[in-house]
């Protein structure tokens, strides 16, 4: 059982060294990095997953603190309806949103991308602050209001500030999600030049030519790399954001 | 969805309640009115994008899955209501049932796997020394945070018939004789087989590190107690750490479930649903008939009745939470 943890894991890790002489290892990152269109793509995942993060963050932002900083009628059943948006199948989603970009021309742009990606994103980033600002006590708001201070001013001078580690662990999900994601670009995206990363990785075969092993590998590395960066920062929010039911798989 | 409605419905009440308590009355009318509009306030932007990019989609896809949307209306924008065609269509298909059947089976072998490893992980790293459990969460970690595509590439180089490491490793084994030229994608079982250990080797991570988390929680004065009276190992294990990790494993069960039955890039990059389709769980074959055949009419009504079925999992879901004290 600890195989199945590290044998797999400790075989990548020796794959690109293995395969090739270790005096050119370095090639492998050269091949992929030079390979047609790598830099147009990873141009593209940037543009798309930043502009994604910064609608969903700001927007969950203001919701989260609706839904946890305030009691009023219906909020049990936006929660609910939170989560269960969350849960919804990859497909369920994909179809009408294709068939309605289609017809507003939007396939094909970093436009149509994002929105999906937003779509996706907002419920559990809502649901993720939301944790962070429940932590908060509720005597903050009650100073701030007594010393005459207006809503606005309590949410971005009180509250932003000390929930900001909750802003930015929101964001890593959201940028590990956007980032990862390949069913929607894959869709979305006909075209070499507007592929995202991960559409560009799963179509390294070229066709009618030996796949180049160790560049794929190289390519790997270089594309799980941010990921595992973040998800190392992260790692401990993860275990308790995940089981109250953070993330889509 | 009804069932998550009926469950805040019974919470409904106490959190009016709780909820006019708070208010201040009286004195400051003003703010209160205030107070009472800002939440919907803060709320509508995101509420908006969610109404126009998820739930307005979710009617569109019950509207298309009427009608007989294809490649042509892609271009001229024409198609035709069908009624319930498309739903006969596929419950009398043998291959909508074959893969309904092939994904709860997979399913639950994912589900059933990764979480029995994921126990037995756990309780191994209660036992381990600080530097091995270090090692061990960092291992997990790494697993767990590559991306599937990626991940999905590593598998296809490592069961690559030819040269693929693990085909080389089983032949050295002289057990299956030579397996060199095996090819995994191209046998349902050896497919689903390969797809398995993908799965489970980025799941178990994430079950691991949280029923540990639950694990080390637990008062060691019952352990203590149990050993004093002679309790054996396993009688420990069952009798103090399984009741202990019921709520946390029954949330992770579900949760797992419902991810597990959403597996698609792995399916798709690994065998593309094949050979001959017999690895095609509901999600791939939903792909397979909206966007390779472009069936689309028919391709969300599988939709529809996959979203149906998780529905279901996710209502036991939020009912779970609302029972294990989340305070929604």
């Amino acid at each position: 059982m600890i195989n199945t943890a590290f044998k797999p894991r400790s075989e990548i890790l020796t794959t690109t060294p293995k395969f090739l002489p270790s005096s050119a290892t370095f090639h492998n990152f050269y091949v992929a990095f030079t390979q047609a269109n790598f830099l147009t793509n990873l141009k593209n995942s940037v543009i798309v997953v930043g502009a994604t993060l910064i609608i969903a963050i700001a927007l969950a932002f203001f919701a989260s603190a609706a839904v946890s900083r305030f009691r009023f009628r219906g909020r049990r059943t936006i929660l609910v309806v939170i989560i269960a948006v969350q849960m919804l199948p990859g497909g369920a989603l994909l179809i009408p949103q294709f068939l309605a970009f289609n017809q507003m021309g939007l396939l094909g742009t970093y436009i149509g991308l994002i929105l999906a990606y937003v779509a996706a994103v907002l419920p559990f980033s809502i649901w993720v602050m939301r944790g962070f600002f429940i932590a908060l006590p509720k005597e903050l708001e009650e100073a701030a209001a007594v010393d005459g201070a207006g809503i606005w001013t309590t949410l971005w001078r009180i509250l932003f500030p000390l929930v900001a580690p909750g802003v930015i662990a929101t964001s890593v999900f959201a940028f590990i999600f956007a980032w990862n994601e390949y069913l929607t670009a894959y869709v979305f995206m006909k075209t070499q030049s507007m592929y995202t990363l991960p559409v560009w990785l799963a179509s390294f075969n070229v066709p009618n030519q030996p796949t180049d092993y160790g560049a794929q590998m190289a390519a790997s590395v270089l594309f799980s790399l941010p990921v595992v960066i973040f998800f190392m920062i992260i790692q401990r929010r993860l275990v308790t954001g995940m089981s109250a039911g953070a993330v889509k798989g | 969805m009804t069932i998550p409605t009926a469950a805040t419905a019974a919470g409904e009440g106490a959190a009016a309640v709780t909820g006019a308590s708070r208010q201040p009355r009286g004195p400051r009318p003003a703010a209160s009115r205030s107070r009472n509009r800002a939440p919907w306030l803060l709320m509508s932007p995101a509420m908006l994008v969610m109404a126009i990019l998820t739930a307005i989609p979710i009617i569109l896809l019950v509207l298309i899955s009427f009608t007989n949307t294809d490649q042509r209306t892609l271009f001229t924008g024409a198609y035709d209501s069908v009624g319930l065609a498309n739903y006969t269509d596929i419950f009398t298909d043998p291959e909508f049932w074959k893969s309904l059947v092939r994904t709860i089976v997979f399913t639950a072998a994912l589900v059933g796997g990764s979480v029995a490893i994921g126990m037995l992980l756990s309780n191994l790293m209660t036992r381990l020394g600080t530097v091995m459990r270090y090692v061990l969460t960092i291992a997990m970690i790494f697993a767990w945070a590559m991306p599937n595509v990626a991940s999905s590439q590593v598998w296809n180089w490592l069961f690559q018939p030819g040269y693929g490491v693990v085909n080389w490793l089983l032949t050295q084994l002289h057990v299956f004789g030579d397996m060199t030229q095996t090819s995994w994608a191209n046998n349902t079982w050896l497919g689903f087989t390969s797809i398995w250990l993908l799965v489970i080797w980025q799941a178990v991570p994430f079950i691991a590190l949280t029923l540990y988390a639950a694990q080390s929680q637990i008062d060691p004065a019952f352990y203590e107690a149990a050993r004093l009276d002679g309790a054996s190992e396993w009688r420990i294990y069952r009798s103090i750490t399984l009741p202990f990790l019921a709520p946390t494993l029954t949330l992770i069960t579900i949760l797992s479930i419902i991810w597990d039955f959403n597996i698609f890039n792995q399916i798709w990059l690994l065998t593309q649903g094949g050979p001959d389709d017999t690895t095609a769980t509901l999600g791939i074959w939903t792909y397979k008939t909206a966007f390779v055949s472009f069936e689309i009419g028919v391709g969300s009504a599988i939709a529809v009745v996959t979203t149906i079925l998780l529905m279901i999992f996710t209502g036991f879901y939020i009912r779970r939470l609302v029972r294990t004290g989340e305070d929604l």
